[in-house]
């Protein structure tokens, strides 16, 4: 009891480290106790609801000048890097990323409301797994850039999810930014046009965690047929995850009526939400197939729309 | 009259606590602090069905920096309270039957050593079979809250031979209607401030519905006289109906009172959650009987309300919506049975609409499903079976006469949203699984607190010293608009100006007792103050100014800044002269009850308010998700008293109707809630509502009506649900008799025909390549 009426009178220490470096310098050194903190906008709701203990130490990263900023990582203008401390409000509005990636920004756009997306990061979105910016991220072949006691490096997102998903849990390092794949990199076929798509469904309109959010990066040949193509699928409690079978059932065929009913089955089988209180598993495959199959229909039909005067759009 | 800015011209006036309000400056009875105060904690039941073997506070007291640590030994007089019914224990003594019920209070040096205290609060407890179920709770098998039994009240109307009616019927219908556990989500939790005074006496800062039902109330558990009591209970930040009864007051008061010093308590939204009213969810019941012709022949209604474990109002609930599911409408036979039960839930109470709400959805989902089985028109239906002026009310009681149910009926025919109804919307190309509908829903409200319910009402003006006109008033203002009704009415009645006019309310220290702000009565009464104070009043006014002046009083005029010349308006003695001129007070007060009907039988109400709710909805059948587009209320509610407020009262209450069909339950299971906090119990956002609002708001009244505004209050919330459902199944083909409306009900799995081969924009029918089942 004593230990704990001293730590209700104390609040936590803050730390202010100036560099992603220092960061988890000083997170090596402080342990278990000392908690990073971004935005802060997940962690007061667990803290608050009980969830998470009140840390007796916060490292406050906002101060870490490596991990801030959206912007074109190489000479030539392509590919991005989008640091973990970049709001949420900050990866809506940035022209060049929306220009480039529209799926990050749509996906920011639906997360939470103003107020908090003008505090919450892109990382801290990323990291808490089961946020709309993780099924964005999985359809465009994002990689996260680590920093640890060995360095820094680079993995694909779809990876450290894979792992979470098997139990293995936990942040193998600092995140310190997001790397989008350069989509000119991804597939290049002559006169392809990309198209994207990104839902989200939550129990209200707004100011909702997903219930279900997909995401779609899909191009055409010439032919109509899909050339390339990222379906993620999230929401709830689940882990998001690229729907493999899904994809590879779409590939160089036409959206028409036989295979769009095929995606629909086939989304139905591999997505793999978990049901909780309020909403059940069946209503949550429905919603994930009707979304992804009505996503591919929409962009056959803009493919053919925009015949060659197609623009890329992820 | 379609009200809004423009129509409302010079009426549309800047509300006096707008500013405030919107800047944030406004200090809420919440945001008070003193220096030397300290923080009360409320320690509540873990188990929603207990016996408590023993509670222990010694570690708690023990603490440095905790003063005081109180249990039901604690209270000096009543340890109960409940405006009908005090059942509803301060301190649990030997039994806990819901989550919010208390145990024990702390007064600490601050909020984490009342938390620390509280979690040293030893209480053993020996868990009983938990009463979750309001159907099976009143079964003889059931466990028992009560050694009396879980029925807590039965009502019931019958009249006319219902079986014949039955058997004369063309078509039946028969439908049970779930409603939802509703919270009233308003911004500011309840809490308060109670200081006690070096002179034995306590005043308790702390917001409700009747600031002298409180006064009485803490008088009865503190065991002290009601004068040594002063309650302050405005500008409140929303109630709705949810601090009408005592919540944190006797908590705060006997703390300030056992340690000498002011006590602040404020519950966290987790709190306010758990032990917090909420609407009776209900279980409605319903088979009526429509000859070939389309008239109503036999209705029949059973209601079943959770209660939770204690009376709150929860019969008057019952029996208003026992009054409510037989409405506006002239069956030949009804037979109505209504019973709520006690069980482990979460307390059940008073709630904006209070019955209506969940008996209208019933009651105008039966017309819906009458009208499509006789192939008519919905609402040519209600015209044929809508009662007549001089009709009595529902319980064949006599009402106040006005045309309104005819009157709304007719606004909404003729509206434009309602006729276009049968022009099917244009398809959206890119979006087909998008599908549109137009529903429509009748509303009769009752307001005032009904017959054998004590529902007192009046207030006072007087000229004050520094030449001020106060208007002194028992009433609450929790958002609605009280002040700027008061305020524009105050002006139009005399002529005076709102730089002359002083407001108080909301201290039962200078108040009078007006009643409650309660049951849509506030600004009705308002207006028949002022219509009684008006001759007597400025009669006062102006016989003073004639003496001051030497000019006789019939060439003078009430008038902006003071007394005017009745000819060419000149100032001619200040309202601050005036006063100083007089001598002695001038003031006058009325004192009256709200009208009621001549009959025995408790409840029943006289004025009624009458609308008519027309909404088109959006449904995406990918995703079975509602949005409602268009809304239309025409509203009989007698003279607009203040465009905003009526404009307000209306937005407002379709806001929360509109959660209560869509998104808001309080979700419990095992007595525990699910939803504890707003990141799982919804409220509409600003996207729900970013369709528009039309309001017809029709203000005659037959000649010689006495009464004046009806109530307005809850109106707005009734029938924004059953038109939604009606909407609903138009766009969709399916009934949704379960609120909120499950988007599981409506969702479709997309299906292409071979034409979805043909994937062309320029395609006519893209209906042709995009179906859904």
């Amino acid at each position: 009891m004593a230990h704990s009426h001293e730590a209700h009178q104390r609040s936590p220490s803050v730390w202010h480290p100036a560099s992603g470096r220092e960061a988890w310098r000083l997170k090596r050194e402080l342990g278990e106790g000392a908690v990073f903190v971004a935005g802060g906008t997940l962690l007061r709701t667990q803290w608050e609801a009980g969830l998470a203990p009140y840390p007796a130490q916060l490292i406050d990263l906002s101060g870490a000048a490596d991990m801030t900023g959206i912007k074109q990582s190489d000479e030539d203008g392509r590919g991005w890097r989008i640091g973990a401390l970049a709001t949420l409000a900050e990866c809506r509005s940035h022209p060049g990323l929306a220009a480039d990636f529209p799926l990050v920004k749509e996906a920011a756009r639906l997360i939470a409301a103003p107020a908090v997306r003008n505090l919450a990061t892109i990382g801290g979105n990323v990291l808490s797994r089961t946020g709309d910016m993780a099924t964005a991220l999985l359809a465009l072949d994002t990689e996260l850039l680590w920093l640890n006691d060995a360095g820094t490096h680079a993995e694909p997102l779809s990876a450290w999810l894979g792992r979470d998903r098997e139990g293995l849990s936990g942040a193998p390092g600092l995140l310190l930014a997001i790397l989008p794949s350069d989509v000119s990199g991804i597939s290049m076929i002559s006169k392809t046009r990309r198209f994207c798509a990104f839902h989200k469904v939550g129990r209200r309109e707004a100011f909702v965690p997903p219930v279900v959010n997909v995401a779609l990066n899909v191009a055409f040949d010439e032919g109509g047929a899909v050339a390339d193509i990222r379906i993620a699928a999230g929401g709830g409690t689940m882990i998001p995850a690229r729907l493999a079978a899904a994809e590879a059932l779409t590939l160089g065929r036409t959206p028409d009526a036989s295979l769009l009913a095929a995606l629909h089955a086939a989304v139905n089988d591999e997505y793999a939400p978990k049901p909780d209180p309020f909403v059940g598993e069946a209503y949550r495959r429905m919603t994930a197939a009707n979304l992804v199959a009505a996503a591919l229909w929409k962009a056959g039909l803009d493919a053919r729309a925009s015949g060659e005067e197609g623009e890329p759009c992820c | 009259m379609l009200l809004n800015r423009d129509t409302s011209g010079r009426r549309w006036r800047i509300r006096p606590d707008g500013r405030g309000k919107v800047t944030g400056e406004l200090e809420y009875l919440t945001d008070l602090s003193l220096p030397n105060m300290l923080i009360g904690r409320v320690l509540r039941s873990p188990h929603p069905h207990a016996y408590i073997r023993s509670v222990d506070v010694s570690k708690a007291l023990a603490l440095p920096g905790v003063h005081a640590a109180l249990t039901a030994k604690d209270v000096p007089g009543l340890n109960r309270f409940g405006i009908a019914r005090p059942d509803y224990p301060v301190f649990c003594e030997d039994r806990v039957r819901f989550i919010g019920d208390a145990v024990a209070a702390i007064a600490a040096d601050s909020d984490e050593l009342a938390e620390l205290a509280l979690a040293a609060i030893e209480v053993d407890y020996e868990p009983l079979p938990v009463v979750d179920d309001p159907e099976r709770a009143i079964l003889g098998d059931s466990p028992l809250l009560y050694e009396e039994g879980n029925v807590f009240h039965r009502n019931g109307y019958k009249f006319g031979d219902i079986e014949a009616g039955f058997a004369a019927a063309a078509h039946i219908v028969e439908e049970i209607y779930s409603t939802p556990r509703q919270m009233h989500t308003y911004m500011e939790t309840e809490g308060g401030l109670f200081v006690p005074g070096e002179d034995g006496r306590l005043t308790a800062y702390s917001p409700t519905q009747h600031g002298f039902m409180d006064r009485m109330q803490l008088s009865r558990i503190l065991a002290k006289p009601e004068e040594d009591i002063r309650i302050v209970s405005s500008p409140i930040g929303g109630s709705f109906g949810g601090k009408d009864e005592l919540n944190v007051q006797p908590y705060g008061a006997l703390l300030a009172l056992a340690t000498g010093r002011p006590v602040k308590l404020h519950n966290s939204r987790w709190e306010s959650v758990r032990a917090g009213l909420k609407r009776h969810p209900m279980k409605i019941t319903m088979k009526t009987g429509v000859d070939a012709d389309g008239r109503l022949v036999a209705h029949r209604a059973y209601v079943i309300a959770d209660k939770g474990p204690y009376s709150t109002l929860g019969a008057e609930v019952l029996n208003f919506a026992t009054e409510h599911v037989v409405g506006p409408y002239r069956f030949k036979a009804v037979d109505v049975d209504t019973v709520s039960a006690f069980t482990n839930n979460g307390m059940s109470g008073e709630f904006r609409g209070f019955g209506g709400n969940q008996a209208i959805f019933a009651l105008e989902g039966q017309l819906d499903r009458l009208a499509a089985l006789l192939g008519m028109d919905p609402w040519e239906l209600r015209r044929r079976n809508l009662r007549r002026a001089e009709d009595p009310g529902p319980l064949g009681q006599p009402i106040s006469v006005t045309g309104g149910a005819g009157q709304v009926w007719a606004s909404l025919e003729g509206s434009a949203l309602w006729r276009r109804r049968s022009e099917s919307p244009a398809p959206v190309s890119s979006a087909p699984w998008l599908k549109r509908g137009i529903g429509a829903a009748y509303v009769m409200h009752g307001a005032g607190l009904g017959v054998g319910i004590p529902d007192p009402a009046g207030g006072r003006l007087q000229l004050r010293g520094d030449g001020k006109i106060e208007a002194v008033f028992g009433y609450e203002e929790f958002g609605q608009g009280l002040i700027a009704s008061l305020m524009q009415m105050l002006i139009e009645t005399f002529g005076f100006a709102e730089r002359d006019i002083v407001i108080t309310i909301g201290d039962t220290d200078v108040v009078p007792d007006s009643g409650s702000t309660t049951a849509s009565r506030a600004t009705s009464m308002m207006w028949q103050s002022l219509r009684r104070l008006r001759g007597p009043f400025a009669g006062k006014l102006l016989e003073a100014a004639s003496r001051a002046l030497a000019l006789p009083a019939e060439t003078l005029a009430i008038g902006e800044d003071g007394i005017r010349d009745a000819g060419d308006g000149r100032l001619l003695l200040s309202y601050a002269a005036l006063a100083g001129a007089a001598g002695q007070p001038i003031a006058a007060q009325a004192h009256f009850s709200y009208p009621t009907s001549p009959v025995d039988r408790v409840g029943a109400h006289y004025m009624y308010s009458y609308s008519a709710v027309a909404v088109e909805v959006e449904v995406n059948t990918l995703t079975g998700r509602v949005h409602v587009v268009d809304q239309y209320h025409a509203v009989a509610a007698g003279p607009v008293v203040n465009p905003q407020g009526y404009l307000g009262q209306i937005e407002g209450g379709s806001s929360m109707a509109l959660g209560f069909a869509l998104t808001e339950d309080a979700v419990m299971s095992g007595g525990h809630y699910l939803t504890k906090n707003l990141d799982t119990y919804l409220v509409p956002t600003i996207v729900e509502h970013n369709g528009a609002v039309t309001v017809d708001a029709i203000e005659e009244l037959p000649e010689g009506d006495e009464h004046g505004p009806r109530g307005l209050g809850e109106l707005g919330s009734v029938g924004l649900a059953p038109a939604i459902a009606e909407a609903v199944y138009r766009a969709t083909g399916k009934r949704a008799s379960k609120l909120p409306i499950d988007p599981a009900l409506l969702q479709e799995p997309i299906r292409f025909n071979e034409g979805g081969e043909r994937h062309d924009r320029e395609s006519a029918n893209i209906g042709g390549a995009f179906r859904q089942a």
